[in-house]
């Protein structure tokens, strides 16, 4: 018994994207995909150094990256890996999860609307982690808990709507009312809370990098090491979703399963960058956006939509740290006054709203 | 005419009576009471007729005015989740005050004319938008973009905010609805605007009803379409600028209580304000209570109280399948 393969040359890639094989596997890579990634991935690095020159003591740009890396005059080293680094590698982290989370969820339900914001996850995470705080002062339960608020908040939301259906506004306006009630929530929380928890407890109900706990980065860097892969295999499995439900069932795609992981993914990813960072409005419908510009229809961008995260909360941050310096704006308003009219725009011009 | 007003003018009672009852501190609702019926001690008599009695005619003109909004944007919008709140008018006129502190008037010169402009050019900015796009027919967009703009509005609100710190101490109070403090002085200021928007709200309810039944059949009727919107804008804006002076924005209330006041009375619009003038004070009322008690010796914002109120009634508007057409 020989293993015998077939001895036919392997098919030519369909136009437009490359055969990546290895060990008798093989997978094609949508090239334009792949280029807005690398373009997108190039940008970030530099947006990374320009925020890590920029600040009360300005550094050349070109210092900044080696200084990452601890060479480079010793002051520099200094200020960059131990003041500048970490916020920039929290927003770096923060955007990229909600990025991904944003394209997983609109992708889902076909419209470009549905992200964390509106159903309703960031506010059930904000919630949860601020009755952590305000209940337990342990620094493993902000985490926690903002998973638990957010996949709380995607139950009531996705099961009070009756799944995230294909015509889906009905659910958007079931997002915005739990959002309100858990929002509701969170401000009788503060304000039932003694002084010095609720000061502590401030900085999730307006989305900053300023208060990072590391370990919530930390996890927040686990998570998405874990939840990066995942998503990307299931991106390539929505991509098939678009196609009516009968037809997909008979490719031998097990839909269900495929709706749970992907909002699972997508809970977890949000509410992990919730509880390091607090509610970052907008930045989940912006990112996805971009990416699918840049990578074109055919592909579900999720490496790019990650990347483009990340750059739109590094600009935001940059942004509300110079223009009113010395005073800082959080990076959630910046986005929400950035993202607002970009989402009025987006509902009122076309018709219709689906996802290619 | 009598269905449904009874019984809403009985819940008013109550919501009254609990009000002047009920408080943070220790006047409880036995020596209040006492006060109501004429005697009391001098604490008891303090904290009921000098708190919580201006509190309480606050409360009342605001839920009144909050009430009425509601219906008559919800019967000119032709849309049962048209919410002030929701569709951005109590943003606009919070905003509005915001700026006009920012650029140097001092907080207590605001009058309520402020307000009334950013109320109207909130409500005015969500409508047309949405007749604009024509998503008029749809009414679950309309209220996607009244959220997108007020979560704008708020934004921007806080950006002045945040930039200001003489503004940003000024106006905390116009940023969180809340009914606390307020004094008879505020009434008069208000208490003109709004009997204008009741005013007007009264004389458009016949044409607006009317649209109900289509704009071309409305017209056979004798109405103009485009005057009874016009005027049913002017009253949103008069009820809700005012009411946003008294109290800051305060939301849902505009969406509870008119779908209560349809589940008593039925679509009939006059009937609906009619009950609307009762239950929409009962309203604001019972969540001032709450807010009250929740949360001893301190005191919750009295928007909060309405949100958590109101959220469900606006999932469960969303879910009836039949959505009640207006």
């Amino acid at each position: 018994m020989t293993a015998t393969r077939p001895a036919t040359a392997p098919a030519t890639p369909p136009p437009g994207t490359w055969r990546v094989a290895a060990g008798g596997r093989s997978v094609l890579v949508d090239r334009r995909a792949a280029l807005a990634a690398t373009v997108l991935g190039v940008l970030v690095l530099l947006v990374v150094a320009v925020s890590l020159a920029i600040g009360t003591a300005r550094l050349s740009v070109l210092d900044t990256l080696p200084a990452a890396f601890g060479t480079g005059e010793t002051r520099d080293v200094l200020l960059v890996q131990k003041l500048r680094l970490p916020r920039v590698v929290a927003g770096v982290l923060v955007g990229g999860a909600l990025g991904i989370s944003g394209v997983l969820l609109q992708t889902l339900a076909r419209n470009r609307l549905a992200t964390p914001d509106t159903v309703g996850l960031n506010d059930g995470a904000t919630a949860f982690a601020v009755a952590s705080i305000v209940a337990v002062s342990t620094s493993l339960a902000p985490s926690a808990l903002a998973l638990v608020g957010a996949a709380t908040a995607a139950a009531l939301t996705l099961g009070l709507a009756g799944g995230a259906g294909q015509r889906g506004y009905r659910f958007l306006v079931v997002g915005l009312g739990v959002g309100a009630a858990l929002g509701a929530l969170t401000q009788l929380m503060l304000a039932r809370a003694p002084i010095d928890a609720a000061n502590q407890a401030f900085p999730w109900t307006v989305g900053s990098l300023n208060a990072r706990a590391p370990l919530a980065i930390a996890l927040l860097a686990a998570g998405l090491a874990v939840a990066l892969p995942v998503a990307v295999v299931l991106g390539r499995q929505l991509r098939m979703l678009r196609l009516a439900d009968a037809v997909v069932v008979g490719l031998g795609l097990r839909v269900a399963r495929v709706r749970i992981a992907v909002i699972g993914v997508a809970v977890v990813t949000a509410g992990l960058a919730i509880a390091a960072a607090g509610p970052l409005g907008l930045v989940a419908l912006i990112a996805p956006e971009m990416a699918r510009k840049a990578a074109g229809p055919r592909s579900v961008a999720v490496v790019g939509s990650a990347l483009a995260g990340a750059l739109v909360v590094l600009l935001a941050d940059l942004l509300g740290r110079t223009v009113a310096a010395p005073l800082e704006l959080p990076v959630g308003i910046v986005t929400a006054v950035v993202g607002g009219p970009y989402l009025l725009w987006l509902l009122l011009t076309t018709r219709t709203r689906r996802i290619p | 005419m009598r269905r449904g007003v009874l019984p809403s003018l009985a819940v008013l009672a109550v919501a009254v009576l609990a009000s002047l009852a009920f408080g943070a501190g220790d006047v409880g609702p036995l020596r209040a009471v006492a006060v109501v019926l004429g005697g009391g001690d001098d604490d008891a008599r303090f904290a009921v007729l000098e708190l919580r009695v201006p509190r309480t005619l606050v409360a009342v003109a605001v839920g009144l005015a909050l009430g009425l909004a509601g219906a008559v944007l919800q019967a000119a919008a032709r849309n049962p989740l048209a919410e002030p709140g929701l569709l951005g008018v109590s943003a606009g006129a919070s905003f509005a005050v915001v700026i006009t502190i920012a650029a140097g008037a001092s907080a207590a010169s605001v009058g309520p004319a402020v307000a009334v402009l950013g109320a109207a050019a909130g409500c005015l900015l969500a409508l047309g938008a949405a007749r604009l796009r024509g998503t008029g027919d749809d009414p679950i967009r309309l209220v996607l973009a009244g959220a997108a703009l007020s979560g704008l509005l708020s934004a921007g609100t806080s950006v002045v905010l945040l930039l200001d710190q003489r503004t940003a101490d000024e106006v905390r109070f116009w940023t969180v609805g809340s009914v606390a403090g307020r004094d008879l002085g505020t009434l008069g200021e208000v208490g003109p605007v709004l009997a204008a928007g009741v005013v007007i709200a009264w004389l458009v309810a016949r044409p607006l009803s009317a649209l109900a039944l289509g704009d071309s059949t409305a017209r056979s009727l004798g109405h103009r379409p485009a005057r009874a919107r016009a005027l049913g804008v002017a009253a949103v804006a008069l009820l809700v600028g005012g009411s946003v002076a008294a109290a800051g924005p305060i939301a849902f209330v505009g969406l509870v209580v008119p779908f209560l006041a349809r589940a008593l009375v039925g679509p009939d619009l006059r009937r609906v304000l009619t009950v609307c003038l009762l239950l929409g004070p009962a309203v604001v009322l019972v969540a001032d209570v709450a807010s009250r008690l929740l949360v001893r010796p301190y005191e919750m914002p009295l928007g909060v109280i309405t949100a958590l109120i109101g959220a469900p009634v606006l999932v469960a508007v969303v879910r009836s399948s039949r959505m009640p057409a207006l």
